[in-house]
């Protein structure tokens, strides 16, 4: 029963008013956790110049994402957090497994060769979600009409935002604005790539 | 000469020896005293300076080697939290696994506990205290860091150890969990530190100021750890916190490096080096100079005593030569061995010596020697003859001893004066002397008397070869000074032992014989006992003598000298006459020359002039004008104005004129002193006294010598006039006697006339006066008068025998 489909606005911005991008926006709807179909969603979160792409996904929960290695040396992923822990051993090209995040919850991911590698993985029991944009705004589009709890998440958040409770009606929708203290990426130190010297 | 014990020098550093090496060691020793003073002074600070810079370098070094090490475990722990397997486990959440990975990976890297924190700082595991599980991680700040900078370190005490705590967050990739590793700091490590950094390494912690000092680990050993605490607390609490620590009689130059300080707790590393380290080379320095000095100081004690020794050795042996010298021994002379002032102190040394040696031979040559002969003296000739006596005394051998007297040496003496008298001394020695042999000695005794001592035992008849081998010797005639002459002696002989037993009594056995020959006018005599007794008699003659002057046994009588042209008694002679009691008659050869030895003529002289004088002036009262004639010997010459003065006083008493006296002098007499005699005979000559010059031709004066005396009178001796019937050389002298008498202006008497052809002869030559048998002997005074008028009643008779 889809009907009186609504849209949500999300804007985050920091204390001083600019725009934060990248940010994880969900909204869980009141009426409980929506998981998705077995077998029906999937993901890929690639490995890219020794770096995982994308760096934040958002996934909901019973997706299944696969972890291809674009890179021409091994790759050995893994994570140990306790929403998905799994581990798939070095290899190259096409992962030989994949994953199925069937918990909500953030999943750090990481390379056991190589350290400075790292993304996160955020498993949401709802299909609405997305990351804001280089001006801090995302749409989250055909929510069914009713109340939802908007979140909003970074990895480098200072400290975490209030979900927003809202219940956006029609195409116009409802509008939430964050405010988020998020503190720069640092990235560890990775050193250049050398096919003589790892 | 007392032989004075040698001084031997006295004092604190009695000798010049030891004064010089006490100066050069005294010396040495102040220098070199001074000098290590200063080294020492100044090589320990340089030491303590040294251990300073040392202590600074290595408190850097031991710091960098604190951030090395840190560095070290901190990657450890990162490489630890980084294994996946690690990593895993933790993840894990399983309690038994966490803590067996943490054992088992701690054990990988070394840490000695490992401490498992949530992010929310709890421990959730810890490998040694099970207790803390659950209670907040104790080092929060630790963690802060830890987030920041990836892992955190420091320095804890933990249950009293000290650890170095390192913080490492688990990652995954993002933390999800703080380990925490800590590794003990034990006595490995402080031992790794003091390889590294050549320090004495302590950790130690005190909790509050007032606390103790607790030490963790140390490279000291145990004994020496509590008495560090204890100093610690001493130890000022400066900025550097360095300062000197004496520990087991060592000191250690200390410094504290700070570890961690939190509120009042105080961890720090002593660091520390001994000060002997910085000190050893300067006490090898120290050592040797130690050893220099005792090598310098035996080098020069050993210069030193040499240079003394080559000061004082020259000097002792001078001293010695000259303790020799004082004992009489000159036989050895200094040797010179250098030509410096000790060498030219022994030659002066030396030639004072060789002076001293020719002074005394001479002394001795003088004592021994006689001048004039050069043939050993009285002295001599008696040492020698005592030792000669002494020798045969033991060997049982005979020795002979001879005294020889000249014959009329005097003579010789008085007529041709001392120097000829002098040379035919010393012809007579030399002589003496060749008629020897070697072993014999002769000695010149005295005057004209010589000594000859045979000391080797001979046959008996050997003296007598010997004396008649002198006698040859001196029958050559002798020339001196141009004048030839004849020389006798006279040698009495004694033999020992037999008429002597010593040097004195065979001396007096020689002499004795020597004048036994000269009275039997013997070549020689050998003594025998009755010589003794004639000299006996010879001395008992003299107290006779005496008594014979006092007791009036002395008579006087006259033998008158006649005028031959008038044949009339113009003078009488006066001739002294002993009448002894017991023997008689004694002659006046007998006690006339003994008088004249002895001095005692001058006593007879006077006793005979007196009484001559007297009688002459009794004679002139009674009518009868005959002069008197007295002889004087040289002893009464000698006497000069005494003399005078007596015979003025005598004929002044018998109130007779000095005309009707004369006297009659010996011309030996005169020659004895020639000048005393002329002065006195002119003396007598003035006063009127008449003298005589009586037998003449015995000597050797010249008639130039007699006319320079003014006397009246010549006698000729009778020795010419008795042989002039013989020889007519004796007739020839007495011709020529009287002719130059009388161109002299003398009265000419001839002596001694015995027969009427001597008188006739006389008569012929023109002689003045003649005396003798022929007219009248001696006689007594009435006899004389008889004589005299008796004469009176023959002259008429005479006259006309001789005119006939």
């Amino acid at each position: 029963m889809r009907c009186a489909a609504a849209a949500i606005d999300v804007e985050v911005r920091d204390a001083a008013g600019h725009p934060e991008p990248d940010v994880a926006v969900y909204a869980m709807p009141a009426t409980g956790a929506i998981e998705a179909r077995p077998g029906k969603a999937t993901a890929q979160i690639e490995q890219v110049d020794r770096e995982f792409v994308p760096y934040l996904t958002l996934l909901q929960t019973g997706t299944t994402a696969s972890f291809p290695n674009r890179d021409p040396i091994l790759h050995h992923v893994y994570s140990f957090s306790p929403a998905k822990t799994f581990e798939i051993k070095l290899y190259t090209g096409k992962s030989p497994s994949s994953v199925t995040f069937d918990k909500p919850g953030i999943v750090t991911l990481g390379c056991n060769i190589h350290d400075w590698m790292i993304a996160y993985v955020l498993v949401v029991s709802t299909p609405w979600f997305g990351k804001t944009d280089a001006a801090g705004i995302v749409k989250l589009r055909d929510l069914p009409a009713g109340s939802y709890a908007v979140h909003a998440w970074h990895p480098q958040q200072r400290a975490p935002a209030d979900p927003v409770t809202v219940a956006p009606e029609g195409q116009a929708g409802a509008t939430v604005r964050f405010t988020m203290d998020i503190a720069p990426r640092k990235p560890k130190y990775k050193p250049p790539f050398d096919r003589l010297k790892y | 000469m007392p032989v004075v014990p040698p001084r031997r020098p006295t004092g604190r550093f009695p000798k010049l020896g030891t004064r010089i090496v006490v100066f050069f060691v005294a010396l040495l020793v102040i220098v070199q005293g001074v000098a290590a003073f200063l080294v020492i002074q100044a090589s320990s600070q340089v030491a303590r300076r040294t251990i300073n810079q040392q202590l600074e370098q290595g408190e850097r070094v031991f710091r960098q080697l604190l951030t090395q090490n840190q560095a070290r475990l901190e990657q450890g722990a990162g490489i630890l939290s980084a294994d996946f397997a690690f990593r895993q486990a933790i993840a894990s959440n399983d309690t038994g696994t966490i803590l067996s990975v943490l054992r088992n990976h701690g054990a990988r890297v070394g840490a000695n506990v490992m401490t498992l924190a949530s992010l929310d700082n709890t421990v959730r595991a810890d490998t040694l205290d099970p207790a803390r599980i659950g209670k907040p991680f104790a080092y929060p700040d630790l963690v802060k860091l830890a987030s920041v900078d990836g892992k955190s370190s420091s320095i804890v005490i933990r249950d009293g150890k000290l650890y170095q705590l390192v913080v490492v967050p688990v990652l995954a990739p993002e933390p999800i969990a703080w380990v925490g590793l800590a590794f003990e700091v034990d006595d490995a490590v402080a031992k790794d530190m003091h390889q590294l950094t050549g320090l004495e390494v302590t950790f130690a912690s005190r909790v509050g100021p007032s606390e103790e000092w607790r030490l963790h680990a140390s490279t000291l050993p145990a004994q020496l750890r509590p008495a560090l605490a204890v100093e610690l607390a001493r130890l000022p609490e400066s900025a550097d916190g360095s300062g000197e620590i004496t520990l087991g009689g060592d000191e250690y130059e200390t410094r504290l490096a700070a570890l961690e300080q939190r509120a009042d707790k105080r961890v720090v590393a002593v660091l520390q080096r001994p000060l002997a380290v910085g000190l050893a080379p300067f006490q090898r320095i120290s050592a040797v100079f130690f050893w220099m000095t005792l090598a310098g100081l035996a080098v020069l004690v050993a210069g030193s005593l040499m240079i003394a020794r080559g000061i004082t050795r020259p000097v002792h042996r001078l001293a010695d030569a000259a303790r020799r010298v004082q004992q009489g021994d000159y036989s050895r002379h200094v040797d010179v061995e250098h030509r410096d002032e000790i060498g030219e102190l022994a030659e002066s040394f030396n030639h004072m010596l060789d002076g001293i040696v020719s002074r005394e031979k001479e002394i001795l040559r003088l004592a021994y020697e006689d001048a004039l002969s050069g043939l050993p003296n009285r002295a001599m000739f008696y040492e020698q003859l005592g030792q000669a006596v002494r020798i045969a005394r033991r060997g049982g051998e005979n020795i002979s001893v001879m005294m020889l007297d000249m014959d009329r040496f005097k003579a010789i003496n008085d007529t041709l004066g001392h120097t000829v008298g002098d040379q035919v001394l010393r012809e007579v020695g030399a002589r003496v002397r060749t008629a020897l042999r070697d072993s014999d000695i002769v000695a010149r005794l005295g005057g004209d008397e010589f000594g000859v001592l045979l000391p080797t035992g001979d046959k008996e008849h050997a003296p007598r070869v010997v004396a008649e081998k002198i006698h040859r010797a001196l029958e050559q005639p002798l020339v001196v000074g141009g004048q030839t002459m004849d020389v006798a002696a006279s040698i009495g002989i004694a033999r020992f032992p037999e008429h002597g037993e010593d040097a004195d009594a065979l001396l007096r056995a020689a002499d004795v014989a020597m004048y036994e020959a000269k009275r039997t006018k013997a070549r020689y005599a050998i003594y025998n006992s009755s010589h003794d007794e004639r000299r006996k008699e010879f001395l008992t003659l003299l107290g006779e003598l005496r008594h014979a002057v006092e007791a009036g046994e002395l008579e006087l009588h006259f033998q008158p000298k006649v005028t031959l042209a008038e044949e009339r008694a113009s003078s009488v002679e006066a001739l002294v006459r002993w009448r002894h009691p017991k023997k008689g008659m004694v002659p006046p050869g007998d006690f006339i020359p003994f008088a004249e030895q002895t001095g005692y003529i001058g006593e007879i002289t006077r006793w005979v002039l007196r009484r001559a004088i007297e009688q002459c002036g009794r004679w002139q009262m009674n009518g009868s004008r005959v002069r008197m004639c007295v002889n004087i010997s040289a002893r009464d010459l000698r006497q000069g104005e005494e003399l005078v003065q007596f015979v003025s006083a005598r004929l002044a008493e018998a109130e007779l004129p000095a005309g009707m006296l004369c006297l009659e002098i010996t011309e030996s007499a005169l020659m004895e002193d020639p000048a005393i005699a002329q002065s006195t005979l002119r003396r007598l000559r003035e006063l009127g006294v008449a003298t005589s010059i009586d037998d003449y031709g015995t000597g050797y004066s010249s008639l130039a010598y007699i006319k320079q005396l003014a006397v009246n009178e010549l006698k000729i001796d009778r020795g010419f006039v008795a042989g002039m019937e013989a020889d007519q050389r004796n007739a020839a002298i007495v011709r020529s006697t009287i002719e130059l008498g009388h161109n002299l202006g003398l009265t000419v008497v001839a002596e001694g006339v015995e027969t009427e052809h001597e008188l006739a002869q006389l008569r012929r030559f023109g002689c003045d006066a003649a005396q003798g048998y022929l007219f009248a002997r001696p006689m007594s005074a009435p006899a004389f008068e008889r004589w005299l008028s008796g004469l009176r009643d023959e002259a008429g008779a005479r006259a006309g025998v001789a005119g006939a």
